[in-house]
């Protein structure tokens, strides 16, 4: 069983002459072990896309699965439990909470689910591999940019999703920052068994993915092979 | 909880901000309620020391004690329960003091309030030349056994006994006998007393021009009493009000720009409710933290304040207006809630 999948899945914001048809007959799966990246330019849908499959949005037709069940079969309540239970989100905008020290970013997560989520070794060595070991007692202020990006991106890890679903996840990183955050996505996707789905137009991610699609006008095309695009 | 405290410890000078406000609000609420009490006991405390439930009054007199007057006919037969006080206002004066206005009050040594009248030291009046003066003579230098002149009257008495907490009106008592107040009000051989005091809850005198009050309905109508409580609590009440607002505000703006961090948490999954209650434990802690050194800066007061101020500092109705301002912060902190609610974790996907 795919751990993800989006069925025939359509998206129409508006009506009558301002009904604008986002996504058409999106179908997409993620299997457990890879990563796959969907590329696209700005205004294609690629947004919209990831808030249907992180069940923010209900899409206007199609059904979105996650671990075999539907988002329709889900209550509000039961979709954020799912959220924080399966699904990692990486935004492009990190938005760290200002009086959270990097410590307690992840302490809170451990507030309201404190089970399930990495142990202490293991967010070592995602905090290692990042290079955002020595900055745990640190406020967001006093990190760069790319900084805080990387303390986003563990802090979605944190809770040991099934999924991860990231937006834009290098947008603010340097070039060897973006080779280190490749590699780690594919290191979840691989050695911890993850399906992680990355939204991206950044080609430096290419050669890290296992699936490649490109979102074009609302429509989800696949391309193959990967080093070709 | 945790959310509160660690935004509360961070951010120290906003929140130092807050909390000073509310401190002085909740200071300014609790001298003010201090003063409220103060003038209202200075106003009722002798009538409600004399442990009375009844008052009979001339049905002419406004239910006012100072213009009653009672013949014997009307007084009727008193049982124990009974007591008549002779009522008027007298300046007091003696060489080498300040002038006094006080309240003289004229009792019959045989009847409970006489009996009950709480000596701070001294005696009780045995005679007609002496009398019990309210402790505020003391604070003017007069002692025991001074000599003391009531208005014009010739005759000079002896201060033999003083009381504590016996005013009316915002004035010092001065107790004597019944027949020295009809010696004040020139009304020897008239009428025997200005009311009728009695413990009996049931009490009413039947004779024709008497009329009987419960003891509030005669406090309520002591001169200047219910307008300078009105002013007062409805002073309270707006500062309440306004306290509401303050944190109501103080708390919008900050909620307001924590929106977006909202969004990602709820994004992630984090439930509204751990948001709302963040924002509720903040507003408490706030509050909270600002009444307790309001306390302490009123209890510092209370400390200092000369004896002179009409300042009581009542601990149940303290603590009872403190309950109030934190009821009234709470709901305060309520109204960004609907924000919190309303977080819209789409807005944060995409560029």
């Amino acid at each position: 069983m795919n751990s993800f999948s989006v069925k025939n899945v359509n998206q129409i914001f508006g009506t009558g002459t301002a009904k604008v048809h986002v996504l058409h007959d999106v179908n997409f799966e993620a299997d457990p072990g890879s990563l796959s990246l969907i590329m696209g330019p700005s205004g294609s849908g690629k947004s919209t896309f990831l808030t249907i499959a992180g069940g923010l949005l209900t899409p206007t037709s199609g059904t979105v699965k996650v671990n075999g069940i539907s988002y329709n079969e889900r209550s509000k309540k039961e979709r954020d439990a799912l959220r924080l239970d399966s699904i990692g989100f990486v935004l492009q905008e990190y938005h760290l909470l200002p009086y959270l020290t990097i410590a307690d970013q992840f302490k809170l997560v451990d507030k309201v689910k404190p089970n399930g989520n990495l142990s202490p070794d293991e967010l070592d060595d995602v905090l290692e591999t990042l290079g955002i070991k020595s900055l745990l007692n640190k406020y967001p202020a006093e990190l760069s940019g790319g900084q805080q990006q990387r303390v986003a991106i563990a802090r979605a890890l944190y809770p040991n999703p099934a999924i991860i679903l990231a937006d834009e996840p290098t947008a603010a990183l340097d070039s060897s920052r973006v080779s280190v955050v490749a590699a780690l996505l594919k290191n979840l996707a691989v050695k911890h068994n993850k399906a992680v789905v990355v939204v991206t137009h950044d080609a430096r991610l290419i050669e890290s993915a296992d699936h490649l699609y490109e979102m074009s006008d609302g429509y989800l095309s696949v391309k193959e092979p990967v080093n070709n695009y | 909880m945790f959310l509160a405290l660690k935004e509360l410890k961070k951010e120290k000078i906003r929140s130092g901000l807050i909390v000073t406000m509310i401190v002085l609000i909740g200071y300014l609420i609790f001298i003010l309620t201090s003063l409220a009490l103060g003038l209202a006991q200075q106003n009722t405390d002798a009538i409600n020391s004399w442990g009375g439930n009844r008052i009979a009054l001339n049905s002419n007199s406004n239910v006012d004690m100072r213009q009653s007057f009672l013949t014997k006919d009307e007084v009727g037969t008193l049982s124990n329960k009974e007591s008549l006080i002779g009522e008027t206002s007298i300046v007091a004066k003696a060489k080498s003091h300040k002038q006094l206005a006080a309240v003289f009050v004229g009792l019959k040594s045989n009847e409970f309030i006489y009996k009950n009248i709480d000596l701070d030291s001294g005696r009780n009046v045995k005679d007609t030349h002496e009398i019990v003066a309210d402790t505020a003579f003391r604070l003017e230098g007069y002692k025991l056994g001074s000599k003391v002149k009531l208005n014009d009257d010739k005759q000079k008495f002896t201060i033999v006994g003083f009381t504590k907490k016996a005013k009316m009106n915002v004035a010092p008592v001065v107790y004597g006998q019944l027949d020295t107040w009809q010696s004040l009000r020139d009304i020897t051989g008239g009428p025997i007393a200005s009311a009728i005091i009695s413990k009996d809850s049931k009490y009413d005198n039947i004779h024709k021009g008497v009329k009987t009050y419960d003891k509030q309905q005669v406090i309520d109508k002591l001169p200047g009493y219910q307008a300078q409580t009105t002013t007062f609590i409805i002073m309270i009440g707006f500062l309440m009000v306004i306290s509401l607002i303050i944190i109501a505000v103080f708390l919008y703006i900050l909620t307001m720009q924590k929106l977006p961090n909202y969004a990602v948490l709820r994004v992630q999954g984090i439930p509204s409710k751990v948001l709302v209650m963040a924002t509720i434990a903040q507003s408490f802690l706030l509050v909270i933290t600002g009444l307790i050194v309001a306390t302490l800066l009123t209890t510092a007061t209370a400390l200092v304040i000369p004896a002179s101020v009409p300042m009581a500092f009542d601990i149940p109705v303290l603590g009872a207006v403190g309950a109030g301002l934190l009821v009234m912060a709470m709901i305060g902190g309520l109204i960004p809630i609907k924000s919190v609610l309303s977080v819209d974790p789409v807005s944060v996907i995409g560029g």
